[in-house]
């Protein structure tokens, strides 16, 4: 039973189309990597799932909601997809606490020492408890950005997504937010990142998409995708990565 | 020197009205300026329009044709009848309302897409957006230039001395035509706007320095 279904999903912006015709499946709990040159419209297939980019046409159902249907409560459905972006978009105005636990309390309802709590647990497990009550421009990149994940998580999401994670980090922190990802999957979270880590994706995916032109080109489990691409433009994005 | 001792108590009950007309008048400039900004981001057009035509007129009409306009020109009408403090708030309101409306715009307009992004991705709603996320970042950034209009709007008040309303200007033309002491009744008047405006200037500065974001 996959948790995302993705059929024929088309986007222009204008004259441009970005994403020509995707269809997919994703199943609970799997980890799925999306990898790609910069163009071939891997963030914007993302940004489709949670409707932050206006479908043009397709559908996508996402946790058994018709995300494409503008009758739906697509505030209700984003609840539960998570998502964290290249930029971290932590808010500045807000504590890393605050930035935490606003959600919960703002649009659950959950009592504020409630939220403080689950919220505290959430900056221990991505290891920032003791950030708590700083604020995000006192922090660093890496930092941020496990905030940020901490954020999405404290939404109780069935799904995270992951928009170039690490794309935006000095390279020595890069590690540390993979390794929250890491843990992550490990919990059974069912993921879809767009990245450029071919390391991770080798390591944690259940499966890779590689994504040019607007297309699916191909997608299999890491080590097949990554051993034996059998499409040439795979094989030649791949050759200049690896 | 004595002249101006003579006038201070009749300058400071015009120094008073002036304060009470500034502080309602950019109390309502500022709701005023906030709804239009909205107005003018909604994604409605004829909501756009209407904020728009708005702020054209009042930027596009000198203040004080704005005061005759409301004090005279819609007193005239038979179902309308203002007192003169009245039309001269409702006017300085709706001039720094137009004014201020715009700098709210730009404040929202400054910052980052990747906010609204995240915010809404959490499930937040446009209108939660801009509550939480948004208009707390924007107003903060806004803050000097909200201090720019605040003191213009205070000035403006000075204006209304036309419609006969007994503020500090009004209050130091009396007494300056009744003593012939123009000099010094004018130096005391200007040196009570000023202290007026320097206070303005530190309360926005120490704001400004607590409301920093880090």
């Amino acid at each position: 039973m996959s948790i995302i279904s993705v059929k024929h999903l088309k986007k222009s912006f204008g004259e441009n189309q970005v994403l020509k015709d995707i269809s997919t499946e994703i199943a609970e709990r799997e980890v799925v990597c999306v990898i790609g040159p910069s163009g071939s419209g891997k963030s914007t297939f993302l940004r489709c799932l949670n409707r932050l980019e206006e479908i043009t046409s397709g559908e996508v159902i996402l946790n058994g909601h018709n995300v494409t249907d503008h009758k739906i409560d697509i505030n209700r459905v984003r609840q539960e997809v998570g998502m964290v972006f290249q930029q971290f978009n932590l808010f500045p105005h807000k504590t890393v606490l605050q930035n935490v636990n606003l959600a919960p309390i703002k649009l659950k309802g959950v009592a504020k020492e409630e939220a403080d709590k689950r919220a505290l647990e959430l900056l221990e497990k991505v290891g920032l408890k003791e950030k708590a009550n700083n604020y995000p421009g006192e922090l660093s990149g890496g930092q941020q950005q496990r905030v940020a994940i901490a954020r999405a998580l404290a939404m109780e999401p069935k799904i995270m997504l992951f928009d170039e994670p690490t794309s935006a980090l000095d390279p020595e922190m890069v590690g540390e937010v993979l390794n929250v990802m890491k843990k992550l999957a490990q919990e059974g979270m069912t993921m879809i990142v767009v990245t450029h880590e071919m390391g991770f994706a080798r390591e944690v995916a259940d499966r890779v998409i590689f994504m040019d032109g607007g297309y699916i080109v191909e997608e299999n489990k890491p080590k097949e995708l990554f051993d034996a691409p059998q499409n040439e433009r795979t094989k030649s994005f791949l050759s200049k990565v690896l | 020197m004595e002249a101006a001792m003579n006038a201070m108590p009749y300058l400071l009950e015009g120094l008073k009205m002036t304060l009470y007309i500034f502080v309602i008048a950019i109390f309502f400039g500022f709701i005023i300026g906030l709804v239009v900004a909205m107005l003018r981001l909604a994604p409605i057009k004829p909501l756009q329009w209407i904020a728009k035509v708005y702020v054209d007129i009042i930027r596009g009409t000198p203040l004080l044709v704005q005061i005759f306009f409301i004090y005279f020109g819609l007193n005239s009408l038979s179902f309308i009848s203002l007192d003169n403090v009245t039309a001269g708030i409702l006017t300085v309101s709706v001039n720094a309302g137009a004014y201020l409306s715009e700098n709210i715009r730009a404040g929202i307009q400054s910052i980052n897409k990747g906010q609204t992004e995240a915010s809404r991705s959490l499930g937040f709603s446009g209108t939660q957006t801009m509550r939480y996320i948004i208009l707390p970042q924007a107003l903060r950034r806004m803050l000097p230039t909200f201090t720019n209009q605040a003191i213009i709007t205070l000035k403006d008040t000075s204006l209304l001395s036309v419609i006969g309303i007994a503020d500090l200007t009004q209050r130091g033309e009396v007494q300056a035509s009744a003593t012939f002491e123009s000099f010094a009744i004018w130096t005391t008047v200007g040196i009570m706007y000023f202290i007026i405006i320097y206070l303005l200037t530190i309360i926005s500065n120490y704001l400004e320095k607590r409301m920093v974001i880090r």
